[in-house]
C-alpha cells in the first residue's frame, strides 16, 4: 500500500501538469457553458448551434480582427454550480477571452460573479431574470441579451388589458425566480392598466412538473376569465396535454397568454394539432413570419434549416446567433480581445441580428424585446405559428 | 516478514506525507492545478466524512449533501451577510451541519438499511427545498454568490510565502484545514469509538448483545460525519464563490457515494482515491465530449465487475496477488 | 360548488396516483419481492416511451396505431429487461444494496446517454388515442376518459399482482426465491429461470407504464431520473415486499399532493419526500411493509 498510494499521487501530479494546454493565441476562443442534457437542453441545443453557425460564418469571412473564433462548449446541466465550476475551468484551463451562454436565470448571475472576478465579458443570450443586470449586481463584463421578466410580464399585460371582457385573471408559473419575477411584473402592470380586474388564483407547479392535474382543476374552480402562464418549453407541453381534456383552455375560452417562448418552434412541432390554438404567445423568433418579417430574416432562416439538418429550424437559434454577433462587433470596435474595451465598445453598440438591429443600452441590456402573437393553425404546416407577431418591448431602460 | 513492514506502514503519518507533497502544486503546477488541487481536497474531506458513515459503521446515506450544503450556506452567509471572519465562520458550519445531522439522524438511526437511506434522502431533499424557497437567507434557486475569500494576510507575511494569488493562498489554508481534518478523522477511526462503529458495521446484534447501545453510536457517527461534511462544504463555498441549492440536492450524495465507491470503502484512503479520479476523469472527459455521463457509466459497471473493492481494494488485491506470486517462487 | 371542486381535486389526485403507481408496480416486484435496488427501472419507463412514439411514427398518420405502439413498446422493453438480465443482472443477486443501486445507476447513465444519441434533445409527443379523447362530465367535473382507463387499469394491476404473487404456483415460487434462492435451487427449482422471469414482468410493466403516459407527458431527457425517485418513495411508503402497499402509497401519495397544494402553494417541491419522512417516522417499514431480514 505504501508504493501504490505514492505511485498514484505523483502519477497524478504528472497526467495534471501534462494538462496544461500550450498557449494557442492565433483563435479567439469563447467558453459556451450552457445545458447541453436534461430537459433544459431543449433550448440549450439549439442556442449552441445558433453560435456555431455564427462562429463558422464569422471564420468564413476571414475571422474577426484576422483571428478565427473558436467555441469551446460545454454541458452545464441547469446547474449553477456546474456552470460557475465549468466557467471557472474554461478561464483558468483553457484560457478563453470571452463566455457566452449559460440558460437559467440560476445560471447566468452564478457565471456572472466569475466573469466580474476575472475580469471576462460574459454575454447571456437567454437568462431573463431581472436581478442578472441590476444595479446591485451590474459590473463592467455582463451583457444580457436575453429579454428580461419585467419585460416578459409587461408585455403579457398589455396584451391582457386589450381583452376588455377579462375581469378575473389567475396565474401559473414554474415556483422559482423566473417565475415568481414574470408573475410579479405581469401582475404590477395588469394592476396599472386594468384597476378593474382581481387576480383570483395564482398556481406555482415546480420546475419540472410530471403532473399538473392537480393545479389545473384548483385554477378552474376559481373560474378565471383569462390567465397568465409563464409554463415553458418541455413543462408547457406536458401541461397543455393535461389541461385540454380537462377543458381548461375551453373554461377561458384559450384566454392565455404565456411569456415562456412556447410560440417557438421547439414547443409547437412536438404538440402539431393538439396545441391549444388560440392563446397568446411569444418567440425570440418567430421563424415563420407572415407580415413584416425583417429584410434579411428569410435568407437566415433558409441557412439555419441547412445548418441545423431541420426542415423548419428553431426559434432559439438565434440568441445564440446573435450573441456572437454582439461580441463580434464588440471585438472590432475595440480592435482588441482584451476584455475591458470591448466591455466598453459594446456599451451603446448597434449591431445586426436575424430579428432586426439590437443594442446595449447602459445597463448592458440589449432592447430584446419578444415577438408576442396569437397562436394559429395554418394549413401549409403541422404545428401552430404566430400570426402577426409584433414587437413587443415595453420599456427598453427597465432591468 | 510481513509483520514489521505492516507496522511501519501504519506507522508512518501518511496525512502528513501527503500534505507536504500537495504543498508544492502551487509552485510546480499551473493556475489550474491549484484549481483542480483544491477541488479535490475538498472533495476528499467530503467523502472521507461520508466513509465514516459507510465504511466504517456500514451505514449508507443517500443525503450527505444536505450537511455539505449546510456548511457551505451557514459559511457563506455568516461571511457575506454578516461580515464575520472565517475564523468564526468555519467552525460554525461545521457546527450547524452538525446540529442537523443530530436531529435528522436521530429519526434515521431508528431504521434500518434501506429504510434508513431513504429517510436520510428525505430530510435531504426537504433541506433542498428549504433553500431553494428561501429567498431571503439561501438567495432562493439563484444562490448565494460572491462569498468573500477569507483574510489570508497572515498568510503572506509567512517566509516565502509573500507573492502568491490569492487562489494559491486559499489553495494552501483549503489543504492544511482538510489535512487537519483528515488528521482527526483517521485518529476517530482508530480510537477505541472507531473500532465500536466497525463492530456495530460488521454484526449489530451482536454489538447489542454485549450492551452497546447501537443507535446511539450510530447517531454520534452521524453528527460527526456531519460535521466534517460541513466543514467540507463551507471551503466548497468560497472555492466556488457560492453556495447553491444544488449543493443539497440528491445528485451531490449520489456523486460523493459514487467517488466513495470508486475508491474503495474499505480503506481510509480509497475515498479520496475516488474523488480524485472521479474529479480528473470527468474534467477530461468533458473537454472531448457531451456523452461524459456515458463515459461514466461504463467506467463505473467495470469497476463493480472487476474491482468491487474500488480502486484502492483493486491495487492492494493486486499486490498482495504479487506478493504471494514473489513468496512462492522466492 | 364546493362539493364538485373537491370532487375534482380528488380525482385528479387519483390520477397522479394511478399513473405513479404504473411504474411503481414494476419496481414494487423487482425491489419489494427480489429485493433488488434497480434504479434503471426509471429509464426502462423513459425507453418505453421513445419506444411507443417510434412506433407511432411508423404507423403514422394513423392514430390508432396508439395500442399497437404501447405493445410494441412493452414489449420491446421486456426484451431487453431479459438481455439485461441475462447479461448483467446475474451478477448482483445477493450483493449489497449499495452496489446494486450503483450497477443500475450506471445502466441509468449508459441507456440515458444511448437514447439521447437516438432521440436528441428535442421534446416528442403523442395524441392520446381516438377512441379515448374526449371527457365525461361526473358531478361537475370534467373527467377526461383516458385517465378514467388508467385509473381503473391500476387497481386492475394491482389485483393481477397480487394475485399472481400470492395465489398462483409461480408467484409463490417467485417469492420463494427471492426468500431462499439456495434453498430452492437446492430442491430442484430453476431459480435463475424464475428471476429472469419476475426481471422481464417487470421489465414489461415499466414499458407499458412508460408507452401509456405519452399523451399525457412530453417525452424529454432527464423523465427518468425525475419519476423513479418519486417510484422509489411510493414504494418505501408502502413498504418494501407489499404490492398492495405500493398501489396505497400511491394512493396516498395522489391526494397529498392533490390538496397539499392548496394548503402550501410551494408544497409540490418536496410534497413526496416531505410525506416519506412522515411515514417512516410513525411508521418505520412503511404502512404495510415488515422489517427488513
Amino acid at each position: 500500500m505504501v508504493r501504490v498510494r505514492h505511485l498514484l499521487a505523483l502519477a497524478g501530479t504528472f497526467v495534471a501538469l501534462a494538462s496544461v494546454p500550450a498557449f494557442a493565441d492565433s483563435t479567439i476562443k469563447i467558453g459556451f457553458p450552457i445545458p447541453l442534457s436534461g430537459p433544459a437542453a431543449l433550448y440549450g441545443v439549439p442556442i449552441l448551434k445558433g453560435a456555431e453557425m455564427a462562429v463558422a460564418d464569422l471564420n468564413a469571412k476571414g475571422g474577426v480582427l484576422g483571428r478565427k473564433l473558436e467555441l469551446l462548449s460545454r454541458d452545464s446541466k441547469a446547474s449553477a454550480d456546474e456552470a460557475v465550476r465549468l466557467a471557472r475551468e474554461l478561464i483558468i484551463k483553457d484560457n478563453v477571452d470571452f463566455l457566452v451562454g449559460t440558460l437559467t436565470s440560476a445560471e447566468a448571475p452564478a457565471v456572472s460573479t466569475i466573469a466580474k472576478e476575472n475580469k471576462i465579458v460574459f454575454i447571456a443570450p437567454s437568462a431573463k431574470t431581472s436581478s442578472l443586470t441590476a444595479p446591485a449586481n451590474l459590473h463592467p463584463y455582463v451583457f444580457r441579451f436575453a429579454s428580461n421578466t419585467t419585460t416578459e410580464g409587461q408585455a403579457g399585460a398589455i396584451i391582457m388589458s386589450k381583452w376588455k371582457d377579462v375581469k378575473r385573471i389567475a396565474t401559473i408559473a414554474p415556483d422559482y425566480a423566473y417565475g415568481r419575477d414574470a408573475v410579479a411584473a405581469f401582475v404590477a402592470e395588469i394592476k396599472k392598466l386594468r384597476p378593474d380586474v382581481q387576480i383570483v388564483d395564482q398556481q406555482w407547479p415546480k420546475l419540472g412538473e410530471p403532473d399538473f392535474t392537480a393545479f389545473i382543476t384548483a385554477q378552474m374552480s376559481k373560474q378565471p376569465d383569462a390567465v397568465f402562464c409563464d409554463e415553458y418549453g418541455g413543462d408547457f407541453v406536458t401541461f397543455a396535454k393535461q389541461a385540454t381534456p380537462l377543458g381548461y383552455f375551453k373554461a377561458i375560452h384559450n384566454r392565455l397568454a404565456d411569456g415562456g417562448e412556447v410560440g417557438a418552434l421547439e414547443v409547437t412541432q412536438p404538440l402539431g394539432d393538439t396545441f391549444p390554438f388560440g392563446i397568446w404567445s411569444n418567440a425570440y423568433d418567430p421563424v415563420i413570419w407572415p407580415n413584416h418579417e425583417p429584410p434579411g430574416h428569410k435568407a437566415w432562416v433558409e441557412k439555419m434549416q441547412t445548418a441545423l439538418h431541420s426542415k423548419y429550424g428553431s426559434g432559439w437559434a438565434v440568441q445564440g446567433y446573435s450573441a456572437i454577433l454582439a461580441l463580434a462587433a464588440g471585438i472590432e470596435k475595440a480592435h482588441s480581445t482584451n476584455s475591458d474595451k470591448v466591455s466598453k465598445a459594446l456599451v451603446g453598440l448597434t449591431f445586426d441580428t436575424p430579428a432586426g438591429k439590437r443594442s446595449f443600452n447602459a445597463n448592458h441590456d440589449a432592447d430584446t424585446g419578444e415577438f408576442w402573437g396569437e397562436m394559429v393553425k395554418e394549413a401549409a404546416y403541422p404545428f401552430a405559428i404566430i400570426k402577426d407577431p409584433t414587437y413587443y418591448n415595453p420599456k427598453p431602460e427597465m432591468n | 516478514m510481513r509483520y514489521p513492514r505492516a507496522r511501519i506502514w501504519r506507522r508512518l503519518p501518511w496525512t502528513l506525507i501527503v500534505f507536504l507533497m500537495a504543498l508544492w502544486v502551487p509552485a510546480l503546477g499551473s493556475r489550474y492545478d491549484t484549481f483542480l488541487g483544491t477541488q479535490i481536497a475538498i472533495d476528499a474531506l467530503f467523502v472521507v466524512s461520508l466513509n465514516l458513515l459507510l465504511g466504517t459503521t456500514g451505514l449508507v446515506s443517500f443525503g450527505h449533501a444536505a450537511y455539505f450544503g449546510i456548511g457551505a450556506y451557514a459559511c457563506g452567509v455568516l461571511m457575506k451577510t454578516y461580515g464575520a471572519p472565517f475564523i468564526l465562520a468555519f467552525p460554525a458550519a461545521g457546527l450547524a451541519a452538525a446540529f442537523f445531522a443530530l436531529i435528522f439522524g436521530y429519526f434515521c438511526v431508528r431504521l434500518s438499511q434501506l429504510y434508513f437511506a431513504m429517510l436520510t434522502l428525505a430530510f435531504a431533499q426537504i433541506v433542498w427545498a428549504v433553500c431553494f424557497k428561501w429567498n431571503a437567507v439561501t438567495g432562493g434557486d439563484e444562490g448565494l454568490p460572491n462569498i468573500p475569500y477569507p483574510n489570508m494576510d497572515w498568510l503572506s507575511s509567512l517566509p516565502g510565502l509573500g507573492d502568491l494569488s490569492t487562489a494559491d493562498e486559499f489553495y494552501l489554508l483549503t489543504i492544511a484545514l482538510v489535512a487537519l481534518s483528515l488528521a482527526a478523522l483517521q485518529h476517530i477511526n482508530r480510537s477505541p469509538f472507531g473500532r465500536m462503529l466497525t463492530t456495530i458495521r460488521d454484526n449489530p446484534e451482536r454489538a447489542a448483545f454485549i450492551g452497546v447501545n447501537v443507535r446511539a453510536y450510530e447517531l454520534a457517527a452521524f453528527a460527526v460525519a456531519g460535521g466534517f461534511a460541513g466543514f467540507a462544504g463551507a471551503l466548497y463555498g468560497i472555492f466556488n464563490r457560492g453556495a447553491f441549492a444544488d449543493y443539497v440536492f440528491w445528485s451531490k450524495s449520489a456523486e460523493v457515494l459514487i467517488m466513495a465507491i470508486l475508491g474503495g470503502i474499505n480503506y481510509f484512503w480509497g475515498p479520496p482515491v475516488g474523488a480524485f479520479a472521479l474529479v480528473w476523469l470527468n474534467q477530461e472527459i468533458t473537454s472531448y465530449t457531451q456523452y461524459w455521463p456515458f463515459v461514466l457509466g461504463v467506467v463505473l459497471l467495470v469497476l463493480l465487475f472487476a474491482f468491487p473493492g474500488g480502486i484502492v481494494g483493486g491495487l492492494v488485491a493486486g499486490y498482495e496477488r504479487l506478493r504471494r506470486w514473489r513468496w512462492r517462487h522466492a | 360548488m364546493a362539493a364538485s371542486f373537491l370532487f375534482s381535486q380528488f380525482v385528479g389526485g387519483l390520477t397522479t396516483a394511478m399513473f405513479l403507481f404504473l411504474i411503481a408496480s414494476g419496481l414494487s416486484l423487482v425491489f419489494g419481492v427480489m429485493r433488488i435496488v434497480n434504479f434503471a427501472h426509471g429509464t426502462f419507463y423513459m425507453l418505453g416511451a421513445y419506444l411507443a412514439w417510434e412506433a407511432m411514427r411508423w404507423f403514422s398518420p394513423s392514430a390508432e396505431a396508439f395500442w399497437p405502439a404501447v405493445l410494441i413498446a412493452a414489449l420491446g422493453i421486456a426484451a431487453l429487461g431479459a438481455v439485461v438480465e441475462r447479461l448483467l443482472f446475474r451478477h448482483l443477486y445477493g450483493k449489497e444494496e449499495l452496489y446494486q443501486l450503483l450497477f443500475t445507476y450506471a445502466l441509468v447513465l449508459i441507456l440515458g446517454d444511448a437514447a439521447k444519441f437516438i432521440w436528441g434533445t428535442g421534446q416528442l409527443s403523442v395524441a392520446r388515442p381516438p377512441v379515448l379523447a374526449a371527457s365525461i362530465h361526473v358531478l361537475g367535473a370534467d373527467v377526461p376518459l383516458y385517465n378514467l382507463f388508467i385509473m381503473l387499469l391500476g387497481p386492475a394491476i394491482a389485483l393481477g399482482g397480487w394475485l399472481m404473487l400470492s395465489r398462483s404456483g409461480p408467484g409463490r415460487m417467485a417469492r420463494a426465491a427471492a426468500y431462499d434462492g439456495e434453498m430452492l435451487d437446492a430442491l430442484g427449482a430453476d431459480v435463475g429461470g424464475i428471476f429472469t422471469g419476475m426481471f422481464v414482468i417487470s421489465s414489461f410493466l415499466a414499458g407499458l407504464s412508460g408507452a401509456l403516459v405519452t399523451p399525457i407527458v412530453s417525452i424529454v431527457p432527464g423523465m427518468d431520473v425525475e419519476i423513479i425517485v418519486q417510484a422509489f418513495i411510493v414504494v418505501v411508503i408502502g413498504g418494501l415486499g407489499s404490492f398492495w402497499g405500493t398501489f396505497w402509497g400511491s394512493v396516498i401519495y395522489g391526494q397529498v399532493l392533490s390538496f397539499g397544494i392548496l394548503i402550501f402553494p410551494g408544497f409540490s417541491l418536496f410534497s413526496v419526500f416531505a410525506l416519506m419522512a412522515a411515514v417512516l417516522i410513525v411508521r418505520p417499514w412503511g404502512l404495510f411493509g415488515r422489517p427488513l431480514r
